[in-house]
């Protein structure tokens, strides 16, 4: 018997998706009797997946882990294997499992002010979704398999696409929508390869391995011990690979469902398009959690990546470029929603780098913080929406710090952070990242571009940081809404309050830097938190399998500690540096596109590297005219052929019917000369003559 | 006798509601058909079988098998009987037909009671076809399908109904030619070690190799021939492409409730013949030529979808991801694993709950638009929220999402068709990618249809649809869901009946 | 007696005048004169194989035909009445609507 709360564990699931039901039928036939259009329910059930999400986590930090599943579909005989769904909560889960509850539980409230305030019609709609993604997203965290969260993976896409066309009465967010859900589902098409290929190799998708004889062992598990060559593991292997390269392969294979979730290139276009759903959406989903979905995949099977050094590499590499080019594109955005889409995508390359490089904690780390604050961010942005009347431009906004304060506090806390300016949250999450790219690629050349261009993604940050902040804060009004906002109220304000401290405080979890130079124990928090748990899933664990199958190797400059030093210093400097240029050019009365300057480049940039053109051009320039091809086949060439055999037999009959005169006597004779020629066919072959 | 009170209920009632006035045929029809549909849910509830019902070693349900008509030493029986196959196709052809139809309610305005009882007389045909075990029984029901089907279509059809319909008639008879030669001839192969028709034998025989040579033709080229006819006049039915032309037409002139047949159940008894015939019987056949069975698969799933994606009538869209879904079953039965072959048969229902809800959500809204051109309309969400709302769940399904029917039936197929033979690796990757351009027309459509600002192109008022129009529609998107979370509703007895034709040794899982 | 080959010979010959009657003439009284010419050739081969094998059957069987020739003529001039009626002659080649 698993202690209670880990025995409630569904229900942090089940609570969401009950407020969906709630929502969607009450919704449906008596909306009526449906309290603020659904919004209670649903601040209701996440308020208590809050605190069941923490009660279990409290329950983890006593040391205890919980595994439990159940046979979805049983596949008869021995040659074949079960499907599960399963619960595993371990520190990485129920971390991950506070982290979604809360910004769900905030961004209901902060709905309250967004959509319920401002007089949204269509709310059950909005909140039935809000509860179904709530509901998906904490279901995708727990689970215990790769099936399992592939489910999950697609159904959180569903939500996705649900919200972000919510005002469906208008032109660009169905397009939005479909769009997001297109780009995704064409990662998640290789995702859905190799979690098969995962199946036809390991007989298993499980993340953890049973205890004792014949339990189910877990895939990264027997991965480990085919490579190492102990053990009775056994896998088949396609294509004609050795188990390295196979596993690589499948390895990529995930890999193209996180590029596609994470928004990482070349999948990353659909996330900025995504921002014409509902602020609150933009943060909960495009922002805090479902993006997070990818990185936090590859953190759940790192033992399995941890074997493969080219992903590893590859991981790596994508994530710096990644982190570097959403980065300068954020630049010269007008909207201030474009902005944070571009730092969402440029901050998930960050994650990413730290995961190729081999900082799984840093990753996680700057995950939960990047959660925080980017919520916080969005959640600041939509306050400043709402004050602006849904205006987005940042050009017409200008001075709304002294008419919306806590707004503005807020939102430069997650400025600070998301800038990386020392002792905000971003600072000691980003920084460890790029230590670990620094250390490890000071043995690996690639890893070390990698690091280059995660190192100067950091100036860009401060610079869009704070040109955002400036121009929607600072300077004189720029419009007349801007001079008389909207007021914002409790509701909104609550939510930012709680995550303004958050982005402020939530790096002392973590500070390894302050560790490493001062030598305080202990006080890598995080590390130990990670560590904790079954040994197949800690930090601990993946680290020996980085060295011994990655051969990954620290190298240093100077010592240990000049090495953090370094790194720490040369990234805040860079930051400040950014924050200060875009202070200093946009921070004024009466700011100047400065962007403008650029030239061709800011054309460049504001068309988004033509990213979406080539695209679009892919799915409207290639394969439409080529399904229009195949119709025009198909109707021509294969239905001609059916319809060409149908005119020749009418026509053959129209010609053969001609025999038939009418006139008598050619009967006649038709008779007599097929009776001879019979005869004489039948005499022919008889031997008469 | 279960099987034979259904069949006889089922053709009693057609005869009743053919001579039941016109303004009560509907409801009456509906209401008889509720008598097989709780028939086959009982015999679901107490279906108690195990083993494939053509091979050895199996035991059957609601079997019953006597001589019907002997000569000499040759006879035709009487042989009916589920196994876990054909137990949740006849449970989704009175399923189907009831609420096919409540949905011929709204469309359906002149000489109800023939078309009624056509479609109860259609449905008996379709419970011979999946219960018979004779040969020569099931024929006769195989083509006593088209008879009912070609006179729906041919009367109460589209503009182009005649066209459609013939086409439908010749391009399936013909089929059914090819095939009945190919079967007869295998039979003639086997000689005096079979005296009947009956299935079970002559699948038995086949299997312990005693095929001999037919005149000059030897025992392997028969079986390859053979194979090929028959693989041929079925995959007319199925549809595979390339012949697959007949089914856009007949839809497309088709009214709703036989579109929902056609597509539903009709395509199945494609499938299910296949699958009886070409790949319980001639496995080595199947086997040894898989690559290229596979690469008719792929090609309808990847073809099909390109078509679907060039369509801008929305039933031609759904007419056209028929093709492409079926061909999912192909790739999954000619995998010979446990998944494979299973998730083929769940297939088959799942497509046939899933492509009837499309059709039936095309056809609400085409009965209050009075159109089905893409491009015809926009923004219909804010007018019939909850057919919208179906017609959108329905979707998902389509695209296969998780925890809906579609998704279990195809991750199934995947699973089993991975490394199942060689090069198979590729076919399943290139099928899989399928569900990116489903959701790809999908999607489109939708966006195109349903929202957007209110606009269509009919002078006909638009409101929400009336309740027996909604009805089916709910009942069957909760259907999809049910088996989508809990597959084992019918995944448990097929595994149970496609276990004895996995070979014990093979790739794949 | 006579050989059975004269008979047939005179058989076959009738009967090849009545062919030729058939192919050749065009005025249906003559074509219905022909036919009784092929009815009657038959008759002769029926009658003298009946006499060859000694056994009667073949005579009966030709009383038969006879019976029937002269059912045939009774339909045939009512066909050849209504043939004129209709198209003011008794040429067969007049009368070819009946086709597609």
């Amino acid at each position: 018997m698993a202690p209670l709360p880990f025995e409630l564990t569904p229900a942090i699931a089940a609570l969401p998706f009950v407020s969906f039901l709630i929502a969607l039928f009450v919704g449906a036939f008596a909306p009526r009797l449906l309290p603020k259009g659904g919004a209670v329910p649903g601040i209701l059930a996440t308020g208590g997946s809050l605190l069941l999400s923490l009660w279990v986590m409290l329950t983890v930090s006593g040391g205890e882990t919980y595994h439990e599943y159940v046979t979805w579909v049983a596949g008869a005989g021995e040659a074949t294997f079960d499907l599960h769904l399963g619960v595993l909560v371990d520190p990485l889960s129920a971390m991950m499992l506070v982290i979604v509850s809360l910004v769900a539980f905030l961004v209901h409230i902060f709905s309250l002010g967004y959509m319920n305030d401002e007089g949204e019609t269509g709310l059950p709609r909005y909140y039935a979704g809000l509860g179904l993604f709530t509901a998906s997203m904490l279901s995708f965290v727990f689970a215990d398999n790769l099936l399992m969260a592939f489910m999950f993976f697609e159904l959180v896409g569903l939500c996705s696409w649900l919200l972000i066309g919510f005002w469906f009465r208008d032109d660009a967010p169905p397009s939005a929508a479909k769009k997001a859900f297109l780009v995704t589902r064409f990662g998640d098409y290789f995702f859905l390869v190799g979690l098969v290929g995962v199946f036809a190799t390991f007989g298993t998708s499980m993340f953890v391995g049973g205890e004792g004889e014949g339990a189910i062992q877990s895939f990264p598990h027997i991965a480990e011990q085919v490579l190492a060559g102990e053990g009775a593991a056994e896998v088949t292997t396609y294509l004609g690979l050795d188990p390295q390269a196979w596993f690589a392969v499948l390895g990529l294979l995930i890999l193209g469902g996180v590029v596609g979730k994470s928004a990482q290139f070349p999948l990353h276009t659909w996330l900025p398009d995504a921002m014409e759903g509902p602020t609150p959406v933009s943060a909960l989903i495009h922002a805090a959690t479902m993006v997070a979905a990818g990185v936090y995949l590859v953190a759940r099977i790192y033992g399995f990546y941890a074997l493969l050094p080219q992903v590893l590499a590859l991981i790596a590499f994508v994530g710096g470029f990644t982190a570097l080019f959403a980065a300068t594109m954020g630049v010269v955005k007008r909207e201030i929603k474009q902005v944070l889409a571009y730092s969402t995508i440029s901050q998930y390359g960050y994650m990413m780098l730290g995961l190729g490089a081999g900082g799984y904690v840093a990753a996680t780390f700057h995950l939960m913080t990047h959660a925080f604050f980017k919520a916080l961010l969005f959640l600041g942005a939509g306050s400043v929406i709402i004050a602006m009347h849904h205006n987005e431009d940042m050009w017409d906004m200008g001075g709304l710090k002294d008419r919306m304060p806590v707004t503005y506090y807020t939102f430069l806390s997650g400025s600070l952070a998301l800038a990386g300016i020392v002792p905000f949250a971003g600072f000691w999450s980003k920084d460890e990242i790029l230590y670990e790219a620094l250390v490890h690629g000071l043995n690996t050349p690639l890893l070390l571009a990698a690091y280059v261009m995660g190192l100067l993604a950091v100036f860009f940050t401060g610079f869009y940081t704070f040109r955002m902040v400036a121009l929607t804060f600072h300077g004189e009004p720029r419009s007349d809404t801007a001079r008389n906002p909207h007021d914002v109220r409790w509701n909104v304000k609550g939510p930012l309050a709680v995550l303004g401290i958050l982005a402020a405080v939530a790096g002392v979890v973590n500070m390894l830097p302050v560790q490493k130079v001062l030598g305080v124990k202990n006080i890598d928090f995080l590390h130990q938190w990670l560590d904790s748990g079954p040994e197949a899933l800690s930090a601990h664990h993946y680290g020996e399998l980085l060295h011994d199958f990655a051969h990954y190797s620290a190298g240093t400059i100077g010592s240990g500690v000049t090495t953090v030093l370094l790194g720490a210093g040369l990234s805040l400097a860079l930051a400040l540096a950014g924050a200060g240029l875009a202070w200093k050019l946009y921070a004024v009365p009466d700011p100047e596109e400065h962007t403008d300057k650029l030239g061709g480049a800011k054309t460049v940039l504001f068309n988004n590297y033509y990213q979406d053109e080539y695209q679009v051009w892919l799915a409207e320039g290639l394969t439409l005219p080529l399904a229009r091809a195949a119709d025009k086949f198909d109707q021509g060439v294969i239905d001609g052929v059916v319809n060409g055999v149908s005119s020749v037999s009418l026509f053959g009959g129209s010609r053969i019917r001609r025999v038939q005169t009418g006139v008598v006597s050619n009967y006649a004779f038709l008779l007599t000369a097929s009776f001879v020629v019979l005869l004489v066919v039948i005499g022919l072959v008889g031997g008469w003559f | 006798m279960w099987i034979e009170a259904l069949i006889a209920v089922t053709l009693a009632s057609a005869a009743a509601v053919f001579l039941a006035p016109n303004k009560v045929a509907g409801k009456l029809a509906f209401a008889l058909s509720l008598l097989p549909l709780v028939g086959s849910l009982w015999m679901y509830s107490t279906y108690e079988a195990s083993g494939n019902a053509l091979l050895a070693g199996s035991e059957l349900a609601f079997e019953t098998n006597f001589d019907w008509v002997v000569a000499g030493p040759y006879s035709l029986s009487w042989h009916v009987g589920l196994d876990g196959i054909s137990m949740p196709l006849i449970a989704l052809t009175t399923v189907l037909t009831s609420l096919a139809l409540l949905a011929s309610w709204t469309p359906i305005d002149e000489r109800q009671s023939q078309f009624y009882g056509l479609m109860l007389f259609l449905e008996a045909s379709l419970l011979g076809v999946f219960s018979a075990l004779d040969f020569f029984l099931w024929f006769v029901f195989w083509e006593m399908v088209l008879v009912p089907m070609y006179v729906l279509i041919g009367v109460w059809g589209g503009p182009r109904r005649k066209y459609a319909a013939i086409k439908m008639f010749v391009y399936t008879n013909i089929a059914s030619l090819v095939m009945f030669i190919g079967f007869i001839a295998l039979v003639f192969g086997l000689g005096d070690s079979v005296t009947s028709l009956d299935m079970p034998a002559i699948a038995q025989a086949l299997r312990a190799g005693e095929l001999g040579s037919l005149g000059p033709v030897g025992a392997g080229t028969l079986k390859v021939a053979a194979f090929v006819a028959m693989f041929a006049g079925f995959a007319v039915k199925v549809p595979v492409v390339p012949f697959h032309t007949w089914l856009p037409d007949a839809h497309v002139e088709a009214p709703t409730p036989v579109s929902i047949m056609l597509a539903g159940v009709l395509l199945k008894m494609g499938t299910y013949a296949l699958l009886r015939f070409n790949f319980t019987m001639l496995p080595e056949v199947a086997q040894n030529n898989a690559p290229i069975i596979a690469l008719f698969a792929v090609v309808s799933v990847i073809y099909g979808a390109m078509l679907a994606l060039a369509q801008s009538d929305l039933k031609r869209i759904v007419a056209y991801s028929s093709v492409s879904s079926m061909g999912y079953v192909i790739l999954g039965l000619v995998a010979y694993t446990l998944y494979g072959m299973g998730g083929a048969t769940f297939q088959m229902v799942a497509h046939g709950l899933i492509s009837g809800l499309m059709f039936m959500s095309v056809g609400v809204i085409y009965n209050t638009t009075h159109t089905r051109m893409v491009s015809d309309m926009s923004g219909l969400a804010s007018k019939m929220p909850i057919t919208v709302a179906v017609f959108v769940a329905g979707a998902f399904g389509y695209m296969g999402l998780p925890l809906m029917a579609g998704f279990a039936a195809e991750l199934f197929i995947f699973l089993g068709s991975f490394g199942a033979f060689a090069g198979s690796v590729w076919f399943t990757a290139a099928a899989m990618f399928g569900i990116v351009v489903v959701a790809g027309y999908l999607l489109f459509a939708m966006q195109r249809t349903l929202f957007g600002d209110f606009e269509v192109e009919t002078d006909y008022e638009v409101g929400p649809a009336a309740f027996h129009d909604v009805a089916p529609l709910v009942v069957l998107i909760l259907l999809v869901i049910l088996l989508g979370v809990d597959p084992s509703i019918f995944y448990d007895m097929i595994q149970n009946a496609v276990d004895p034709l996995v070979p014990a040794t093979g790739g794949g899982v | 007696m006579v050989p059975i080959e004269y008979y047939l010979l005179l058989s076959a010959a009738i009967f090849s005048i009545g062919v030729f009657g058939i192919l050749t003439r065009r005025n249906a009284l003559l074509f219905l004169m022909s036919v009784e010419l092929l009815l009657n050739a038959a008759n002769i081969n029926l009658v003298a194989f009946s006499r060859f094998h000694g056994n009667l059957t073949g005579q009966t069987f030709s009383l038969f035909t006879l019976a029937l020739a002269a059912a045939e003529v009774a339909v045939g001039i009512g066909i050849i009445l209504v043939l004129y009626r209709n198209f003011k002659d008794v040429d067969v080649t007049e009368a070819a609507t009946m086709r597609w």
